[in-house]
């Protein structure tokens, strides 16, 4: 692997139409839990491919068998009950969890798979959890009398999971809060709760954050207890390079992302290369990170390996042309 | 005392009795299926969602917004020279909307929910309370596009929400609400504020009101309370020290109570609702009290919103015998 200029990807990629019909015969009963897994399996192998075609560096396993980022996790945590379907937004629908007991980790819920996708693969696969903040901010509460105590329980099951994947082996643990950015007067309890799940945790620790007003969190966002942040560029204009600019002492790693998922459109070669070189005149190759801006799975399947593609044949030319090893 | 909902409600429901909205509009997209067919659902979808309004008790409801994809996109498009852009957050909220941007000076481009309005009130056994997206939230809410500044934007906007508030009282609409969900995150604006009220209810003689959500009026809350309005409302959910300010309401208008929490499935006890009516009732007489969720109900499940407004008819019944 090389040393400068990784790629890598958000976490999620389109779950083939065979993994979309099997999870609604799942729901109606008609196939039993193992038949489902064996094609997610079957799914996760042929994006762990996909990966390995387009020589990304630090693979994900695609997220075949998760449904939302937020229910997935609250699905298999103790004091979650399933709610119904809420609207996101146009004709988009979520299931929001709601608390109604404590909430703790119970069994590992993700390390079988990470384990799985490992194993089909020399290249490094990310661990890929969902934050303590996030959960909670994705949620109803009938449970906890304050969101502070819902927040600090939830790390204590994420850390939980985690801890499992180190010891696992492995060493990049993402864990997303894209609800971080939007109440800054709260920046201060989610970065409490993140640092209770990264703490002395042996392993690189990446977050995914979005949709914010990062100026005005961006000392937070400078300072927060994680290894990596991963941010959409490609969806503000790579403003966000121009706050590390200004702040002088940011010593973090950067994923940035370099083409835009909320479009069919595949980005030229050269506007993702401009992307790239606008990130390198802030940060060395060895922090740099490059990725698409966010989980893929709302593209097509052909849509996401292109964009992946000129991901990869952009990192290519960029490390030849400046000689980045 | 009037019992209402603050406008949205939820599309989708496994009990319901009409077509699943979802399925249809996602029909229309794989173009299965065309417009009138999506529109015919959207007529059935309403006349149930009024009719749970109507069974839990409610005395003046709304058509619900099935029709809308949210507050900011159902008026730009219905408006001259706005674009429609990409996802953007909608407050602190995990929902969002598509971003307008003015491309090209506004301009009416004729009624935008008059007939929605005419639809719920000919299938509502209860009066119909019209929801307009208030002018400065919609340009708040948007992009500044082509307009050089908030102020320009906001005053561009007045007269044709003005003209669509004429519109629905010409239709019959007896109340019309002006959602003005920005004002309270932006203080600073209240003179704007203030005068794009006073113009988009310029010559209105139905009753209106401003409905604000998400916070407290704190620092603005006398002139929120003195604007041209006959209602105005107020989030004691997100804003609790509201309650500390309705000992300043005046005579002569009614204030709406957003009180039972639209953005979370715990149900509020009947007797919790009772009280804080009645906490609100010592500096506000309980005849000029509009009590309603604390902001759409399109937060919740279908199943979780019906019982809110249950809850809160009941809390209100309570509320009204506790104090005769």
């Amino acid at each position: 692997m090389s040393n400068g200029l990784l790629t890598t990807a958000v976490g999620s990629y389109p779950k083939p139409d065979y993994i979309t019909r099997a999870r609604a015969q799942r729901q109606r009963g008609d196939i039993s839990a193992e038949e489902l897994e064996e094609l997610e399996k079957q799914a996760t192998a042929y994006w762990i491919k996909v990966q390995e075609d387009v020589e990304m560096d630090v693979v994900v396993d695609g997220e075949m068998y998760r449904g939302d980022m937020v229910a997935y996790f609250a699905e298999n945590m103790d004091g979650f009950t399933n709610s119904g379907l809420v609207r996101s937004y146009g004709n988009r629908y979520y299931r929001k969890p709601i608390a109604t007991g404590p909430i703790g980790r119970g069994k590992s819920i993700t390390v079988d798979w990470w384990k799985y996708a490992q194993s089909l693969t020399d290249r490094p696969v990310k661990g890929m959890l969902t934050g303590p903040y996030t959960i909670v901010d994705w949620s109803f509460n009938e449970y906890y009398p304050t969101r502070e105590a819902f927040i600090m329980d939830t790390a204590l099951a994420v850390r939980e999971e985690a801890m499992d994947l180190a010891k696992a082996g492995c060493k990049y643990i993402q864990i997303d809060e894209p609800a971080l950015s939007v109440r800054p007067e709260e920046m201060e309890i989610a970065a409490k709760a993140f640092a209770v799940v990264t703490d002395g945790l042996d392993a690189l620790t990446i977050t995914h954050i979005c949709y914010g007003d990062f100026a005005k969190v961006f000392p937070h966002l400078a300072t927060f207890p994680v290894d990596m942040l991963d941010m959409e560029m490609t969806n503000s204009d790579f403003d966000f390079l121009e706050l590390i600019r200004e702040y002088p002492s940011f010593d973090k790693y950067l994923a940035m992302g370099v083409v835009d998922v909320h479009n069919h459109v595949i980005e030229p070669l050269d506007k993702v290369k401009a992307g790239i070189k606008m990130g390198l005149e802030v940060l060395t190759p060895e922090r740099l990170f490059i990725d698409p801006d966010c989980g893929l799975k709302t593209r097509m399947v052909d849509e996401s390996i292109a964009k992946l593609q000129v991901i990869s044949d952009a990192v290519r030319e960029v490390k030849e042309e400046l000689g980045i090893e | 005392m009037i019992t209402t909902m603050v406008g949205n409600y939820p599309k989708i429901s496994p009990d319901a009795k009409a077509p699943s909205l979802r399925q249809a509009i996602t029909r229309f997209d794989e173009s299965r299926i065309t417009f009138e067919d999506v529109k015919r659902v959207e007529d059935e979808t309403t006349k149930e969602v009024i009719q749970d309004q109507v069974d839990a008790g409610l005395d003046l409801v709304t058509d619900g917004q099935i029709r809308w994809d949210d507050g900011q996109t159902y008026f730009a498009r219905g408006i001259k020279g706005f674009a429609v852009n990409g996802l953007i957050r909608y407050f602190d909220t995990n929902t969002y909307y598509r971003h307008p941007i003015p491309e090209n000076k506004l301009q009416s481009n004729g009624a935008i929910t008059v007939k929605d309005y005419e639809f719920a009130a000919a299938n509502s056994a209860r009066p119909v309370k019209a929801v307009v997206t208030g002018p400065y939230s919609l340009a708040r809410l948007s992009q500044l596009g082509c307009y050089e500044d908030l102020r320009s934007l906001v005053m561009d906007l007045v007269p044709i929400l003005n003209r669509e508030a004429k519109a629905l009282q010409d239709a019959g609409a007896s109340v019309i609400q002006f959602d003005e969900p920005s004002i309270l995150k932006h203080k600073e604006d209240i003179d704007l504020f203030a005068e794009a009220i006073q113009g988009v209810r310029d010559g209105i003689t139905a009753t209106t009101g401003i409905c604000t959500i998400f916070g407290d009026a704190t620092g603005v809350h006398e002139r929120l309370f003195g604007l041209p309005v006959d209602i105005v409302s107020l989030d004691f959910i997100m804003g609790p020290a509201n309650y500390d300010l309705v000992g300043d309401f005046p005579q002569g208008k009614s204030l709406g109570c957003g009180i039972v929490d639209a953005r979370n499935t715990r149900l509020e006890a009947v007797e919790e609702i009772a009280a804080n009516i009645g906490r609100i009732s010592k500096s506000v007489s309980i005849d000029r009290l509009h009590v309603n969720p604390s902001c759409g109900l399109d937060f919740l499940p279908r199943p979780n919103a019906r019982a809110k407004l249950a809850r809160l008819a009941e809390g209100a019944r309570k509320a009204q015998e506790d104090l005769s």
